[in-house]
C-alpha cells in the first residue's frame, strides 16, 4: 500500500480514494479527485494552472530546494527489517516533517516582505495626498498635527448636534 | 474379392413407401398436361414416356439395393458365416432373388405396355393403357415388400456389427460365460464392455485395440460358449464358433480357478477339448483368472491334472509353430482382473505370441524382402572394445542423491494444516521462515503510513546521522532569522496617522460608490436632473456639518448663504412695485396690504414665479434661454397630445386591422392597392 502523488495538484491519494489512468504507453497517471482528472483531460497544463503545486514551484512561490526533500526518496529495492532502524525512521519522520513546514512557511513570509515594504511607503503617499479630504488645508496650517478635528455645528436656529454621523 | 462397406448400404425402403416415391417422381419429372385435342403421335408419346420413366426408376432402385448388399460369397468367409449365423444365408440371398425378379418383370411390363401403347388411337385408350402398366408394376412390387422390411432390418444390422479387420493381428478371447472375459477386455482396452453376474451378459463380438511394441493389436471379446454338441448351439455361441474357426488371430482360452462362475474346472476342460480343433495354427494361451479367490496352486490334484493337461495341448501348438523350445511362461498364465494382478503379463505374452508367429510366416512367405526392413533393425559395428556409456555429470548425480532424501525427511505445510485442524481452521504462519537479525521481530508489524508519507521511502541506515545535521543546520538557520527581523521595523505609521488614513479612505470608498450609483443610471437618466435638490439635502445644516468636520469655522458661510438665498414671500413683489428705498417695515404699507386682504374676497393664487424666471441651480444661462426651452419642449409635446398619446413610447394600435381600410369596392376608382 503507497500514498501516490497526484499528477496535477500533487496531494497525496490515499488507497481508496482518485483515479489511476494508465496510458498506452504504460505511463500511469494518479489523480486524487475528479477535478484534477477532468483537468487532465481537457489537456491543462498543470504548470499554468494557479492553485497547483506544479505552477507555485514554478513561480517561486512555494520553497523548491531544501536538503529535507532528499531525506524521501522512493526505494526500489527493500531494505531487511530492524526493529531499531524502524523506530528511528518513525520517529525522524515526525522531526524532518516540522523542519520541513518552518522553512517553507519562512519563504513564503519572506516572499511577503517585500510587499509589506511596498504597501507602507504607498500608504504614506495616501496619508499626504488625502488629507485634504478629512482636514482642510486651512485648519492644518494652523495646527500641523494630524488628529482629526470633531464635528460641531454651529447653527443659530437648530440644536446642537454632537455626534452626528458625517454623512446624511 | 469385392470389399463391401456394411455402413454405406443406401436405405431399403418399405413397400408402400417404394411406390409412393416412385410415381410422385413420374408425376414430377414427366409432363402433365394433355389435351384431346393433340395429334395422336403426341399423345402416345407422352404416355409412353410415363411408363417408361417408371420402369428406369424402379430397375434403378432395385439395382442399388442388389448391388450393395453384399454377396457370401464374396467377401472374407469370416464375415460370410457371421452373416450366416445372424440372418441365414438361405433367406438372406431368397430375398435379393425375389428383388431380382422384380426388377426383371417390371422390365418385361413396361415393354408390353409400351408395344401396345404404340398402337393406341385414342387419348382415353392410351391413358388406360398407362394406368394398367403402372398398376401392374406397382403390384409387383407390393408382392416384395415383406423381402424388402427384411432386407432393411439387415442392412439396419449390419450397420452395427463390430468392424473386424480379419487380416490384422488380432487377439481372440474365449471361454465359459462368466469367466472375466469382458473385464479382461476392459482392462487391455478402451472398450466398455458390460460386465454383469449373470451369464451372457455379452451376446455378440465386440472390438477393441491395444498397443504393444509400436502396434495396433484387435482383441476380440466373444460371448461364453457352452459345452454343446455343435448342432445345439444357439447364435450367439455360433458368433465367437465363426470368430474362432476364421480368424487368424492368437486365442486366449479363459479359465476360472475359483469356480465362481459356476462351471467346475473339470466342465470348462471338458469345453477346451471339445473346440480344441478349432485352435489349429493359432498361438493358445490358457489364462487362469481370478486368481485373487482362489490361487493356481490351492486347486486340488484333479483340477491340476486337468489344467496340466490342457497346458500340454497349448505347448504343441507352440512347438508346432516352428521350433522354439519350451518357453513355459508363455503358454499358462495366471492373473486377476479385479486386482490388476498379471493382466498386463497376459496380454504380453498374448501379442509377443503373435508377434513371432506372424514374422516367422512372413519370412517364409515369397514376400520376405518387400517386408525385411521391418524386422531387422541395423546397429553400428563396433569400431574397438572402448566402452562407452552415457555421460552424466557427477554435480547431477549427486543432486538427484540429495533431492530423493530430502523428499523423505521434511515435513510439508500440508501435513501440519491437516494435524491443526484442516484448511478453515488453520492459517499457515508466512513469517515463520524469515531471516531477521533478531528473532523476536519475526511477528513485527511495521506502519506502512505517516503523517501522509510512504514510511518505506525515508528508510535509511544512516537516517540518524543525517538528522543531526539537519538540526543543526536549522538552529543556525533560525539564529540568522531572528536577525533579520529585528531590521524591518522603523517605517511603521503612527497610531494619528493609521487613524487619519483610515478615514481618507473611508472617504475616499463613499464617493467612489456614490459615483458608482450615479454612473450606473446615467445611460437612462438626462444629465442635466429636472429639477436641482429634489431631495432637498443641500441645506445650510449639512454645509456647516462637513465644513465642522473638516475643521473650518462654518458661521460665516453659513449666514451668507442664507442672504443669497430667496424665500417666497409677498414683499417681495411689494419692493418690486414701490422700490425707492422705502422701509419694508412701514405700518402703511401693512396697512395697505391688510386692506387689499380684507376686500378681495376672491381669493387669488399664490404668486408663481413669471415663466421666463430663471432659478439658480437650473442649468440655464439667462430668461430667453429659458423662454427658449419651455417652448421648444412644448413643441415636442404637441404632435403627440393631438394623437392621444400618452407619452414618447406610446405606439399602441388600438385595432390592427380596421375593417374598412381592408375591405370593401370603392364607389369610384381602383382598388389595386389598399
Amino acid at each position: 500500500m503507497r500514498l501516490e502523488k497526484c499528477w496535477f495538484c500533487s496531494s497525496t491519494v490515499y488507497p481508496g480514494h482518485g483515479i489511476q489512468f494508465v496510458r498506452n504507453d504504460a505511463k500511469i497517471f494518479h489523480f486524487c479527485r475528479s477535478k484534477c482528472h477532468k483537468n487532465f483531460k481537457m489537456k491543462r497544463n498543470p504548470r499554468k494552472v494557479k492553485w497547483t503545486k506544479a505552477y507555485r514551484r514554478l513561480h517561486g512561490k512555494d520553497m523548491t530546494q531544501d536538503s529535507t526533500f532528499e531525506f524521501e526518496r522512493k526505494r526500489n529495492r527493500p531494505e531487511r527489517y530492524d526493529r531499531n532502524l524502524a523506530e528511528n525512521t518513525l520517529k525522524a519522520i515526525k522531526k524532518i516533517d516540522k523542519i520541513r513546514s518552518d522553512r517553507a512557511s519562512d519563504h513564503i513570509k519572506n516572499r511577503l516582505k517585500t510587499g509589506k515594504v511596498q504597501r507602507q511607503k504607498e500608504a504614506r503617499k495616501q496619508l499626504e495626498l488625502g488629507i485634504h479630504l478629512v482636514k482642510a488645508p486651512l485648519a492644518l496650517a494652523q495646527d500641523s498635527s494630524l488628529c482629526l478635528p470633531k464635528i460641531k455645528v454651529n447653527v443659530s436656529q437648530a440644536q446642537t448636534e454632537e455626534n452626528q454621523p458625517m454623512e446624511d | 474379392m469385392v470389399q463391401y462397406n456394411f455402413k454405406k448400404i443406401t436405405v431399403v425402403p418399405n413397400g408402400k413407401d417404394f411406390i409412393d416415391i416412385i410415381l410422385s417422381r413420374t408425376q414430377r419429372q414427366t409432363p402433365t398436361v394433355v389435351h384431346k385435342g393433340y395429334a395422336i403421335s403426341r399423345l402416345r408419346q407422352f404416355y409412353m414416356r410415363k411408363v417408361k420413366y417408371t420402369q428406369q426408376n424402379f430397375h434403378e432402385k432395385l439395382s442399388t439395393i442388389i448391388d450393395e448388399f453384399p454377396r457370401l460369397d464374396d467377401i472374407h468367409p469370416f464375415y460370410g458365416d457371421l452373416l450366416h449365423v445372424l440372418y441365414n444365408k438361405d433367406h438372406y440371398k431368397l430375398a435379393l432373388g425375389q428383388i431380382n425378379t422384380a426388377r426383371n418383370l417390371i422390365s418385361k411390363i413396361a415393354k408390353d405396355y409400351v408395344k401396345l401403347l404404340k398402337y393406341g388411337d385414342s387419348l382415353y385408350r392410351c391413358k388406360s393403357l398407362k394406368v394398367a402398366a403402372l398398376g401392374r408394376m406397382c403390384t409387383v412390387i407390393k408382392r416384395i415388400g415383406p423381402s424388402l422390411a427384411y432386407l432393411e432390418q439387415i442392412r439396419q444390422h449390419m450397420a452395427r456389427l463390430p468392424s473386424i479387420d480379419p487380416n490384422t493381428r488380432t487377439m481372440l478371447i474365449c471361454g465359459y460365460p462368466n469367466v472375466g472375459k469382458s473385464s479382461f477386455m476392459n482392462k487391455i482396452t478402451r472398450a466398455d464392455v458390460d460386465v454383469q453376474p449373470y451369464a451372457f451378459t455379452t451376446k455378440s463380438l465386440f472390438v477393441g485395440h491395444t498397443d504393444y511394441k509400436y502396434l495396433r493389436y484387435q482383441v476380440i471379446d466373444t460371448p461364453g460358449i457352452l459345452d454343446r454338441p455343435f448342432e445345439d448351439r444357439n447364435i450367439i455361441e455360433m458368433c465367437s464358433i465363426t470368430a474362432l474357426a476364421h480368424l487368424r488371430a492368437a486365442v486366449l482360452f479363459f479359465l476360472d480357478i475359483s469356480g465362481s462362475c459356476g462351471y467346475s474346472i473339470a466342465q470348462q476342460a471338458a469345453l477346451f477339448h471339445s473346440i480344441k480343433s478349432l485352435f489349429m495354427n493359432k498361438p493358445l494361451i490358457i489364462v487362469c483368472n481370478k486368481t485373487d479367490l482362489q490361487p493356481l496352486d490351492g486347486i486340488s490334484e484333479e483340477d491340476r491334472k486337468l489344467v496340466m493337461e490342457m497346458k500340454t495341448e497349448a505347448m504343441k501348438t507352440v512347438i508346432g509353430q516352428g521350433g522354439e523350445p519350451t518357453n513355459e511362461e508363455g503358454v499358462l498364465l495366471t492373473m486377476s482382473t479385479l486386482t490388476e494382478d498379471g493382466v498386463i503379463a497376459v496380454k504380453n505374452a498374448a501379442c509377443e505370441r503373435l508377434l513371432n508367429q506372424r514374422v516367422e510366416l512372413k519370412m517364409k512367405s515369397k514376400k520376405i524382402n518387400d517386408c525385411l526392413n521391418r524386422f531387422h533393425v541395423a546397429l553400428p559395428k563396433a569400431r574397438d572394445q572402448k566402452e562407452r556409456p552415457a555421460c552424466i555429470p557427477q554435480a547431477v548425480l549427486e543432486a538427484k542423491a540429495k533431492q530423493a532424501a530430502e523428499k523423505e525427511k521434511r515435513k510439508t505445510e500440508k501435513e501440519l494444516e491437516d494435524e491443526n485442524g484442516g484448511a478453515g481452521v488453520y492459517s499457515a504462519s508466512l513469517r515463520k521462515n524469515y531471516i531477521l537479525a533478531n528473532d523476536e521481530w519475526k511477528e513485527d508489524t511495521m506502519p506502512e503510513i505517516l503523517d501522509g508519507h510512504n514510511v518505506y521511502d525515508f528508510i535509511d541506515p544512516d537516517i540518524l546521522l543525517r538528522l543531526e545535521e539537519l538540526e543543526r543546520e536549522e538552529g543556525l538557520r533560525q539564529a540568522e532569522e531572528e536577525g533579520d527581523d529585528f531590521e524591518m521595523d522603523g517605517q511603521e505609521l503612527s497610531l494619528e496617522e493609521q487613524e487619519a488614513l483610515a478615514e481618507i479612505r473611508k472617504k475616499k470608498s463613499l464617493l467612489i460608490q456614490q459615483h458608482r450609483m450615479k454612473k450606473s443610471t446615467a445611460e437612462s437618466r438626462p444629465v442635466v436632473p429636472r429639477k436641482f435638490d429634489t431631495d432637498r439635502k443641500f441645506t445650510t445644516r449639512r454645509m456647516g456639518r462637513q465644513l465642522s468636520s473638516l475643521g473650518l469655522d462654518p458661521s460665516l458661510a453659513i449666514s451668507r448663504a442664507r442672504s443669497k438665498s430667496r424665500g417666497r414671500k409677498r414683499e417681495r413683489s411689494v419692493d418690486k412695485r414701490e422700490g425707492d428705498g422705502r422701509d419694508a417695515m412701514d405700518i402703511d404699507d401693512n396697512q395697505a396690504s391688510k386692506k387689499l386682504r380684507l376686500r378681495s374676497t376672491s381669493r387669488s393664487r399664490s404668486l408663481s414665479r413669471p415663466p421666463g424666471e430663471v432659478i439658480p441651480g437650473e442649468g440655464l444661462k439667462d430668461s430667453a434661454q429659458k423662454i427658449k426651452a419651455i417652448k421648444l419642449a412644448k413643441k415636442s409635446v404637441l404632435k403627440r397630445n393631438k394623437n392621444a398619446r400618452r407619452g414618447e413610447a406610446d405606439r399602441v394600435i388600438p385595432t390592427l386591422k380596421p375593417k374598412h381600410l381592408f375591405s370593401g369596392k370603392r364607389s369610384i376608382g381602383k382598388t389595386q392597392r389598399r
